[in-house]
């Protein structure tokens, strides 16, 4: 495959989105937006059987460098890379992208924005694509950056509610802070090592040794960790998981966009791809604590929301967590195995969740929900796949790729495979209470709800099979191609995972199966759940205080500096006043150019004296140079 | 002995002739002194064993020179009464710093420095040898004194006579 | 009366013509303070000749004759021109004949 054609995969939803940003009407704008996906999606497939044919044991990453700025000795290539993760990653990406995007154009129908969504979304999508890629770091981070303003653009939509906006900013700037972290890194692995390149040829980043250490840490382990600040920004970890939750205030296709399949994804991506970089570093494990902590708290937290999605939003961070855990004690194929299958049946459950939304109405609150399978029954089965899926339910997709995790938790880190488990469990349980909430009982809202347009039921049974079915199909080749072998499964971990699956939907069933539910109080509910944590509390009044100060103190600096800058100014034109008037029509004028005019005057005066036409002054002055003269030569001689 | 004395008693009358011929506000009386002074140098060159000089020093000085300045003053000036004005000029300070400068600073140290020959034996040179002088190895600057001489008897003769020329054209038309 | 004596007579002499050319107003004063000045060189040429080894040569007699011829001859025109002067100026006042300066 020539890079031309692999450029075309990124290229052709930015044009598309070049093309949209002008346009008004959404029918046309959606048709170029899917057109050009529909085209990076077969180019992608391509890619990745092509990919999938690379030889083993030879290096399987062909990189495709293009020079791009040269500052003096050093040069900047920007260039792509084709191995079997790239190649996994943009099929998943560019397949379940395009389903959305279809899924879209029945969701945002009656919107008048419609053009510029489908601009917003392929923008997305092109920097999506770019990040999976590129091959140089630096492209890497366009990409994410690129990724990031598009989510922001997306989450603040419906610009005309207030909490859109709000949750498009925090969005914005908590990825930012773990930005800041990776760019530090970036430069820190240049510095190192002189390239941003990460497959050169052997001359790479991720291909030489990063030597030398940083304040006495492996620059190896200081470099990933950096990268993993980013990673943890994007992908929603503990601490900087605050704008996920929030940004479901997006439309229901962003929600499963970018928060099931590609941007959260992006983290988890990017630690897979720096792979290398960890194992030198010996940082694996503080991914996969933090993977497992956020796992933990945020199924927690799931359990005590009302809002169909957010559920939804802490089960993707939990599961993200669960990611993270994967590749840090089992490596690159666990932890990606994982965030493919998340990535079906998470897009599945979050345009369920559009679907039923839609249906009900445009309500949200499952306490308000209800009956939903007797009204909708496609969506409810393909929204059940789901759900078993996630919960890991024998024999999903989700099952193979939990149990691959949990299995190699068990053979790395003991502490970390029980917290796994009780996150798996919790996972159950949320959901479990969650599918009650909406599709068992009465209606309780006001109308009937009413099934889905088939433009968007038939994507959902599309990934409801992908959901059910990939998990066995992609056992094998993933483990086959992608580096990270698979852990013995014990028959312990094979119990405890089966136990917790099902443990945990019995006791779901325990709690609120025969309920009347919506009315009275919920068992599981309880106030630091129903709160989040007090996470969101927690920063305002620390880091939101702090930054008040802040700014409060700049200004004052700066009416300082403004206040100086005046100073300046007034001395200035005094200065210069007093050179104009007094240097140079004083001074120059009137002192030294007239007066020397005078001066010389005087002087021509001066020697017209002595031509009195007086004789005897004549004469006496040839005396006096007579005795000059002969005094000169007598002292001479 | 007798000429050292005869020598200084010479010396302070020239010297003395000198001044006053130079500081009398009376002209005659300063050319008068003149002619003590042109008689006093005589004798100084009769000392000198320049008798011939001498002689000539008079004939030409005191006999000419002298009564042609006599007639000159009296041509141009009032020989008694109002010569009220003051005879030095303007500035006369510095005549006298620029004479005492060219003597002090000028004529004495060149004096002191020389390497002056002493007495030697006199020699009487006679009127023949300074005929004989002039006419074989100096015959060319008696001609031209001659010459000068004429042009200066034509040149006075010219000069004075100019304004009465015109004062008789003026008369006369 | 040694060579010396005789230089500073004339040097002394010479300086007192001079004073009388550099002082006084009257041009015909100025003329005879010249003649004091030549009459002091002529001192000078003679005292030489006398304390010089070889005064056969005459030298110093025949200079000095010359100075005197010349002299009585530039006395001459002088006076002629201060007659001259006198008739068109009518004064011989030298602080009176300043036309030789610019105007």
């Amino acid at each position: 495959m020539s890079t031309e054609t692999l450029a075309l995969i990124p290229l052709l939803p930015l044009v598309a989105a070049a093309i949209t940003s002008g346009m008004q009407c959404g029918r046309r704008a959606a048709g170029i937006a899917v057109a050009a996906m529909l085209g990076s999606c077969v180019l992608a497939l391509m890619a990745f059987s092509e990919s999938w044919g690379m030889a083993e044991g030879v290096h399987m990453h062909e990189p495709f460098n293009i020079e791009w700025l040269t500052i003096g000795d050093t040069v900047i290539n920007f260039g792509f890379v084709l191995d079997p993760l790239t190649g996994v990653m943009a099929a998943m990406v560019t397949f379940v992208g395009l389903l959305i995007f279809i899924f879209s154009f029945g969701y945002m129908k009656d919107d008048p924005r419609m053009a510029r969504f489908f601009c917003y979304l392929s923008l997305f999508a092109a920097g999506m694509l770019g990040l999976i890629l590129a091959n140089s770091l630096l492209l890497l981070f366009m990409c994410w950056e690129i990724v990031g303003v598009a989510s922001y653009l997306l989450i603040s939509f419906w610009n005309h509610k207030p909490e859109a906006a709000a949750a498009g900013k925090k969005a914005f700037i908590v990825t930012r802070i773990g930005d800041m972290g990776f760019l530090i890194g970036i430069l820190l692995a240049f510095k190192t090592t002189g390239t941003l390149m990460l497959y050169d040829g052997g001359a790479g980043l991720l291909e030489t040794e990063m030597a030398g250490t940083v304040f006495g840490f492996k620059t190896a382990a200081v470099v990933s960790l950096l990268l993993f600040c980013g990673a943890a920004g994007k992908s929603g970890q503990l601490p900087l998981h605050v704008w996920l939750p929030d940004a479901m205030e997006g439309p229901t296709p962003v929600s499963a966009l970018i928060h099931a399949a590609t941007m959260v994804a992006a983290g988890v991506f990017l630690v897979a791809r720096a792979m290398p970089l960890f194992v030198d570093g010996g940082t694996l494990w503080v991914v996969a604590w933090v993977g497992a902590l956020t796992a933990l708290v945020a199924a927690f937290i799931a359990l005590g929301q009302y809002d169909i999605k957010r559920i939804l939003a802490y089960s993707t961070v939990s599961q993200l967590g669960l990611m993270m855990v994967g590749l840090g004690v089992g490596g690159v194929a666990i932890g990606m195995f994982h965030l493919l299958t998340h990535a079906f049946f998470k897009a599945l459950l979050f345009l369920g969740a559009g679907s039923i939304i839609h249906g009900c109405h445009e309500e949200q609150d499952i306490r308000k929900m209800g009956g939903v399978w007797k009204s909708m029954r496609v969506t409810s089965i393909a929204y059940l796949c789901g759900t078993a899926a996630l919960v890991a339910f024998p024999f999903t997709s989700g099952f193979f790729s939990k149990d691959e995790i949990l299995a190699s938790a068990w053979a790395a880190n003991r502490p970390i495979f029980w917290i796994a488990a009780f996150a798996s469990l919790l996972t159950a349980i949320y959901m479990t209470r969650q599918c009650l909430y909406v599709f068992t009982g009465a209606h309780r809202g006001e109308h009937e709800p009413h099934e889905s347009p088939k433009v968007m039921t038939v994507p959902l049974i599309i990934l409801a099979v992908a959901a059910l079915g990939l998990g066995a199909l992609a056992h094998e080749p993933v483990f086959g191609k992608l580096p990270g072998s698979a852990a013995p499964h014990g028959t312990i971990v094979i119990v405890v995972s089966v136990a917790v699956a099902l443990g945990g939907i019995l006791i779901g069933w325990l709690f609120y199966g025969g309920r009347k539910l919506g009315e009275g109080t919920d068992p599981l509910a309880v106030a630091p759940l129903r709160e989040k944590l007090w996470f969101d509390e927690l920063y305002a009044a620390t880091v939101g205080r702090l930054w008040n100060l802040m700014a409060i103190i700049w200004e004052q600096l700066n009416e300082l500096l403004l206040f100086v800058r005046d100073m300046v100014v007034a001395l200035a034109r005094a200065l210069s006043s007093a050179v104009a008037i007094g240097g140079d029509r004083r001074f120059i004028d009137t002192f030294a150019f007239d007066g020397l005019c005078q001066k010389l005057r005087d002087c021509g005066w001066a020697v017209t004296r002595p031509q009195s036409g007086f004789l005897s002054s004549y004469l006496r002055l040839i005396a006096f140079g007579a005795v000059a003269l002969g005094l000169l030569l007598f002292w001479m001689i | 002995m007798t000429q050292e004395i005869t020598f200084w008693v010479l010396a302070v009358i020239a010297v003395l002739g000198a001044l006053v011929a130079v500081r009398r506000r009376n002209l005659i009386h300063g050319v008068f002194a003149l002619m003590i002074f042109f008689a006093a140098l005589a004798g100084l060159f009769l000392l000198l064993l320049a008798e011939f000089i001498a002689a000539v020093q008079i004939l030409v000085y005191i006999g000419a020179v002298g009564i042609l300045l006599l007639f000159a003053i009296m041509l141009t000036e009032r020989v008694t009464g109002d010569n009220a004005r003051d005879i030095t000029s303007r500035g006369s300070f510095w005549g006298w710093v620029a004479a005492l400068a060219v003597l002090v600073f000028l004529l004495l140290p060149a004096i002191q420095s020389a390497d002056l020959p002493q007495t030697t034996e006199p020699y009487n040179p006679s009127v023949k040898a300074l005929g004989q002088q002039m006419m074989n190895p100096y015959v060319v600057t008696l001609e031209v004194l001659a010459l000068l001489l004429t042009a200066a008897l034509i040149g006075a003769v010219a000069a004075a006579q100019g304004g009465e020329k015109n004062k008789e054209d003026a008369d006369d038309a | 009366m040694t060579l010396e004596n005789c230089l500073i007579l004339g040097a002394v002499l010479f300086c007192i013509g001079l004073l009388g050319a550099l002082t006084r107003r009257n041009a015909v004063v100025v003329l005879f303070s010249i003649e004091i000045m030549l009459n002091a060189a002529n001192l000078n040429f003679i005292a030489f000749w006398r304390f010089s080894e070889n005064p056969a040569v005459l030298n110093g007699p025949l200079f000095a004759l010359f100075t005197i011829a010349v002299a009585a001859a530039e006395v001459a025109v002088g006076l002629a021109l201060v007659i001259a002067v006198y008739r068109h100026f009518k004064t011989v006042d030298l602080e009176q004949l300043d036309t030789l300066k610019e105007e």
